[in-house]
């Protein structure tokens, strides 16, 4: 019988340089891990409707239960349309490209080893952002979108989502798990109508990367979309 | 690990099971300008924070956004999403459609290669509303959609095709700005089904997720 076709899968590949810029460790692992959150983003997807008559008013009108990753849950909205007293709304379900210093969604990496299951909502043991003892400085995420690639079989789409970390303290710091936090905003001239973040993917690393003082990572997640 | 299947049932009875293979080009496009969003914008801010262009079914290229926000001025009721599936019965351009083409699978398809129309008379198909489902634990999880078709023309219909379509729509009280239904996968069924004359068909699309 045939291996099974997986019609969405990922790598992660990790890089960790010295002070001095030059690279003491790398690796490429599978990645295999995303979660309920994310199979909940897409069924909340699979029941928005995009047709409903103009002055349609639903806050929202299609939504997941995820769980946050404070372990509490909420709801993440794929469909929404704002009252009738406030402008210009709109949203983004599912968004990763987080700026600068920001450790609340994107790449984030922790130092736990907990294994992986399905209804996993944060990492084990995150690494916070910050130059204090046991924290990393997050960079900004960067998305780029590589395209089709026909030049394998089956053919695949891949997406990149890449951020550095730098270690800013004295001494070192392990990473043993990666993960990605997705990011649901809905807002109108209001305010934010919701604003929760989940986590849609986690990978324990099977080895430990490690990150000297002054040193830094820049871990890479590229997702492959397999095409017929 | 996410693996997907397509369920064809003909009847009540399971005619078709198997591994959904065709994601195309444009679910690609959208799952990027969707994750590329940032979220967290100004409460005034305006038109598109991220996009991407895909090819609607009739070959033409539009673009798409994973992130907006309405710009017209006193945009009431404004809104929208990134990506509906959940047509109502009798709306034959996006959700799960059906076809008599053949043509194999290619990742830069953007239509069924023929579309069964939705209808009474011969030829074509009544389209009913979808249903979702879903299924969630520690080591394996599904979500589901699923749509029924009747025949109740006089003559048998044959498909030998599934597609998935999307609906990309950003609206307010008194306008349109986005609308871009576009297709996101496509099967060909390896034996061509037959609905008689008052049969039904249903289609189940499935994304399994396991440890």
């Amino acid at each position: 019988m045939s291996q099974p076709l997986n019609p969405m899968r990922g790598f992660i590949e990790i890089e960790v340089r010295d002070r001095e810029g030059r690279v003491i460790q790398r690796g490429r692992h599978e990645m295999r891990s995303f979660t309920n959150n994310f199979l909940k983003i897409l069924e909340a997807f699979f029941n928005a409707y995009g047709n409903y008559s103009l002055g349609y008013i639903a806050t929202p009108a299609s939504k997941a239960t995820i769980t946050a990753p404070d372990g509490t849950s909420k709801d993440a909205w794929t469909e929404a349309y704002s009252d009738t007293t406030y402008y210009y709304g709109g949203g983004v379900a599912m968004a990763t490209r987080a700026g600068d210093n920001v450790d609340t969604y994107g790449i984030v990496v922790g130092s736990g080893t907990a294994p992986f299951n399905l209804n996993n909502f944060a990492l084990a043991t995150k690494i916070a952002h910050g130059t204090g003892a046991g924290q990393l400085d997050y960079d900004a995420m960067s998305l780029d979108d590589l395209g089709l690639d026909t030049s394998v079989s089956p053919p695949v789409y891949r997406i990149r989502l890449m951020r550095g970390f730098k270690n800013l303290t004295s001494s070192s710091i392990t990473i043993n798990e990666v993960g990605i936090i997705a990011r649901n905003y809905w807002k109108s001239e209001k305010g934010a109508l919701n604003d929760v973040t989940f986590l849609i993917a986690r990978d324990v690393l099977p080895t430990s990367y490690t990150v000297p003082a002054g040193g830094s990572a820049t871990v890479v997640v590229v997702i492959e979309v397999t095409m017929g | 690990m996410i693996s997907a299947e397509v369920v064809v049932e003909l009847d009540g009875r399971e005619v078709y099971r198997g591994e959904s293979k065709s994601f195309v080009r444009n679910f690609g496009r959208i799952l990027y300008a969707i994750l590329n969003g940032t979220g967290g914008v100004a409460i005034r801010y305006t038109g598109s924070v991220s996009s991407a262009s895909v090819q609607k079914p009739d070959g033409y290229t539009a673009t798409v956004h994973g992130e907006y926000y309405v710009t017209a001025a006193y945009s009431r009721a404004s809104g929208g999403t990134a990506m509906g599936f959940k047509a109502g019965a009798g709306e034959d351009a996006w959700g799960i459609l059906v076809g008599s083409g053949s043509d194999p699978v290619s990742p830069t398809q953007y239509n069924l290669s023929t579309k069964i129309p939705h209808g009474t008379d011969p030829g074509k198909l009544y389209y009913d509303v979808h249903s979702v489902s879903s299924s969630y634990s520690d080591t394996s999880s599904y979500v589901e959609i699923a749509r029924s078709f009747i025949n109740r023309s006089s003559s048998p219909v044959t498909v030998r095709e599934v597609g998935l379509f999307a609906r990309n729509r950003y609206q307010y009280d008194a306008g349109i700005e986005v609308d871009v239904i576009f297709m996101v996968a496509r099967d060909v069924l390896p034996n061509p089904v037959t609905v008689n004359p008052l049969g039904s068909l249903l289609v189940r699309y499935r994304v399994v997720l396991t440890t």
